[in-house]
């Protein structure tokens, strides 16, 4: 099993298991967050409320006690009634669970100054009282309750409950009593079970991931494994097959994709025999009719050196005997390079090569002479290239030829230019030109524009085709454009270096 | 009067061969097998001999091996394969020089001239290579006073390159100059015979002090005292 990162856009788009995970973790996720949240809320208030009835008996039974005890006291100034006060606030009873229980007492504003009395017990800020809860139990004639923070002068802070209620001293007046009940006690168990609730969630989560993720990859192994098998085959490795087992619907898959597999091999290698053979027999043809070509070759030269003792008919017959011969000569070379192209027996020759000069060598071999008919368009310096010279050489030669043979008495532009990577060279000419639309035909084998008038100018006809292979050869394209009247374009681009692939074209064919 | 030895299986054209070498002034020897051609070589000595690759009996590339054994008498290979490797075959086995057919005739004879005229040096110039001093009356060179055999096409090489020791030679004026070659024709046989000529001479043919490569162009005389 191979592992690979990919960008998660990527992974979501190409892989089916990536995806069909992804939606089933993330729709578990959403379940078990509603699910947990109802469950929290529902433990937390339960939890809460049991606190709330036990605190406000606590608190009833405490506000009973101390007005016992107040009712008791004989005080007549405020000392006495202070004494009594901090008597009650220095020891509040812890609560059953054991959390802090803390007391406040407020006067009544309407209370005579003497017996003014504010405090709480242990340190509690009495802010820690809110303020309009005090105004509702000053109001109301029962026991009341609210949740408030318990704030400690020393800066530390609880939650809490707050339960109120008066006590009445005769003759003196009423006093709020507020008795406070930490809820950190419950906190802490509410803060565990939502840690515990989460830690579920999240391994559920992933547990589910997981289990998805792996049936996902087992039902889809058999289908990476017929994509896989069908890459191989369309490679050429036709002798790859599908592993299934078992009789299931995946193994049905596995079965079909094998016996087209089977069939596609046969029909493939069939063909293929065919057309070795076809191309064995052209090449041995070609190779048989040499040794005579040559008797009859060295046979008519013979003849033609003294054709000055003819007739003048026969020595016209001798002229056009060797004129016919040659070009006899020139079918078969081009048929047995075209055999080796479609035996893909051409074998790439690479040198690094001056392009300039090699375009140069070719013009002078093609058209030897000052009449400037030619005209090249170069840079000064060398273009080295990595090709097959002899091929390059064959093309150049062919295009140039092309443009002479239809050139109507104009010149004819070569052109070489250069990109980082590529290397163009054009060759133009402006006489009878093309149709545009036959651009495509002219690579044809023996495709004539005009019968007549291009087998008049000689050729083989395959000129064109071989010069299209060599250049495919060298991972390069020859462009095309013609206009009939205005002349023709064709530009050869192939890259510099050995291996590499054209991304830029220094001369467009396009005018 | 020079002698030609024409061997090839096709009895027409061998006899074709023979009007036209010898309306060129030659004396011939047709042979028709390959088996055939060392009984006679060693009777004839021919001064040239065409060889067909295709031969009944011993192929072309085999009889050019056994010849090659006790001669250093010019060898043109007749092939109806232009294809890489019947070509390489026979020049790696000691062929100077190829012609595909159809061939022209007058271009089979010319050739034919550039392999048997003798090489117009002055014997009185020291020629030197590298290290090595080319002793131009044996046509041969020698190396730490042993004598080494060469062909005299290899000769021709080695001369040419020796003759203008700056000069760096393309593979185009190689051909013109050793074999007589209009411009534009195969190149291969340059390297063939560079290859087999540095395997006789250089010590390390694999790091090549006598005869230098310049990359992208052809080949240059090496430097004499360069470590040889």
């Amino acid at each position: 099993m191979k592992f690979q990162l990919k960008p998660p856009l990527k992974a979501w788009r190409s892989s089916l298991v990536f995806r069909v995970t992804g939606t089933i973790v993330a729709l578990s996720l959403i379940l078990i967050w509603l699910l947990g949240s109802a469950l929290f809320s529902r433990v937390s208030s339960g939890i809460f409320d049991e606190k709330l009835t036990l605190s406000i008996l606590d608190a009833q039974s405490t506000a009973r006690n101390t007005q016992i005890q107040l009712t008791y006291s004989k005080y007549q100034d405020k000392a006495a009634l202070t004494l009594v006060f901090d008597d009650i606030l220095a020891l509040p009873p812890r609560t059953f669970e054991g959390t802090a229980k803390e007391i406040a007492v407020f006067s009544f504003p309407n209370i005579n100054d003497t017996f003014k009395f504010d405090g709480t017990s242990n340190l509690l800020d009495p802010k820690s009282i809110p303020e309009n809860f005090r105004e509702i139990t000053r109001k109301a004639n029962e026991t009341r309750w609210e949740r408030a923070n318990l704030i400690y002068l020393d800066g530390s802070i609880e939650p809490g409950i707050v339960v109120g209620q008066d006590l009445i001293i005769a003759g003196v007046g009423k006093y709020e009593f507020y008795v406070v009940f930490s809820l950190s006690q419950q906190e802490k168990t509410m803060t565990l079970i939502f840690n515990y609730l989460l830690l579920a969630g999240i391994v559920l989560t992933f547990l589910i991931g997981l289990t998805t993720y792996f049936a996902m990859r087992r039902l889809i192994a058999p289908i990476q494994d017929a994509a896989r098998v069908a890459e191989e085959l369309t490679k050429g490795n036709l002798d790859l097959r599908m592993d299934f087992q078992g009789e299931d619907e995946i193994a049905s898959l596995g079965y079909s994709f094998n016996e087209m597999a089977v069939s596609l091999q046969q029909q493939i290698s069939r063909l293929e025999n065919l057309s070795k053979l076809q191309q064995r027999f052209v090449s041995d043809v070609s190779h048989e009719l040499r040794t005579p070509l040559t008797t009859i070759r060295m046979a008519s030269q013979v003849i033609f050196a003294t054709k000055d003792t003819f007739e003048p008919t026969v020595a016209r017959s001798a002229e056009l005997l060797i004129s016919q011969i040659e070009r006899f000569e020139s079918l078969l070379t081009d048929l047995l390079e075209v055999s080796r192209f479609d035996a893909q027996a051409a074998i790439m020759e690479i040198e690094e090569t001056d392009l300039v000069a090699l375009v140069k060598e070719t013009i002078d071999y093609v058209h030897p002479s000052q009449d400037r008919i030619v005209i090249l368009h170069a840079p000064n310096t060398p273009i080295m290239v990595d090709v097959d010279p002899r091929r390059i050489k064959r093309i150049i030669r062919n295009l140039i030829s092309n443009a002479l043979d239809h050139r109507e008495n104009q010149r004819v532009d070569v052109q070489i230019a250069e990109s980082e990577n590529e290397v163009s060279v054009g060759v133009r000419d402006y006489g009878s030109g093309f149709n545009y639309t036959d651009r495509k035909m002219l690579f044809e084998r023996f495709w004539r524009a005009d019968s007549s008038r291009a087998r008049s100018t000689g050729g083989t006809g395959l000129g064109l085709s071989i010069s299209l292979e060599d250049a495919k050869l060298h991972q390069g394209e020859i462009e095309v454009w013609g206009e009939r009247g205005r002349g023709a374009h064709f530009v050869l681009t192939i890259p510099k270096y050995a291996g590499g692939s054209i991304e830029s074209r220094p001369i467009s064919a396009q005018l | 009067m020079t002698s030609i030895m024409v061997v090839d299986d096709d009895q027409d054209l061998a006899e074709m061969l023979g009007i036209v070498l010898t309306g060129a002034g030659y004396e011939v020897d047709l042979v028709n097998r390959g088996d055939e051609v060392m009984p006679l070589f060693t009777v004839h000595a021919p001064d040239l001999v065409l060889l067909d690759v295709m031969l009944p009996g011993l192929n072309g590339v085999e009889v050019c091996k056994l010849i090659r054994e006790v001669s250093m008498v010019p060898i043109v290979m007749l092939s109806a394969r232009g294809d890489k490797q019947d070509v390489v075959a026979g020049l790696e086995a000691g062929a100077d020089d190829y012609m595909v057919k159809p061939f022209d005739p007058l271009e089979l004879v010319a050739r034919m001239k550039v392999r048997l005229r003798r090489s117009a040096v002055e014997v009185n110039t020291e020629l030197c290579i590298g290290n090595l001093k080319i002793d131009q009356i044996e046509h041969s060179i020698i190396r730490d006073g042993q004598t080494i055999a060469l062909t005299r096409l290899e000769f021709d090489l080695l001369v040419a390159l020796a003759k203008e020791p700056g000069r760096v030679f393309s593979r185009e004026a190689l051909l013109s100059e050793v074999w007589g070659y209009r411009p534009a024709t195969d190149t291969r046989l340059v390297n063939v015979h560079i290859q087999r000529l540095r395997s006789k001479i250089e010590i390390n043919p694999e790091d090549p002090k006598v005869i230098v490569t310049v990359r992208g162009v052809g080949y240059k005389a090496g430097v004499p005292g360069n470590s040889q």
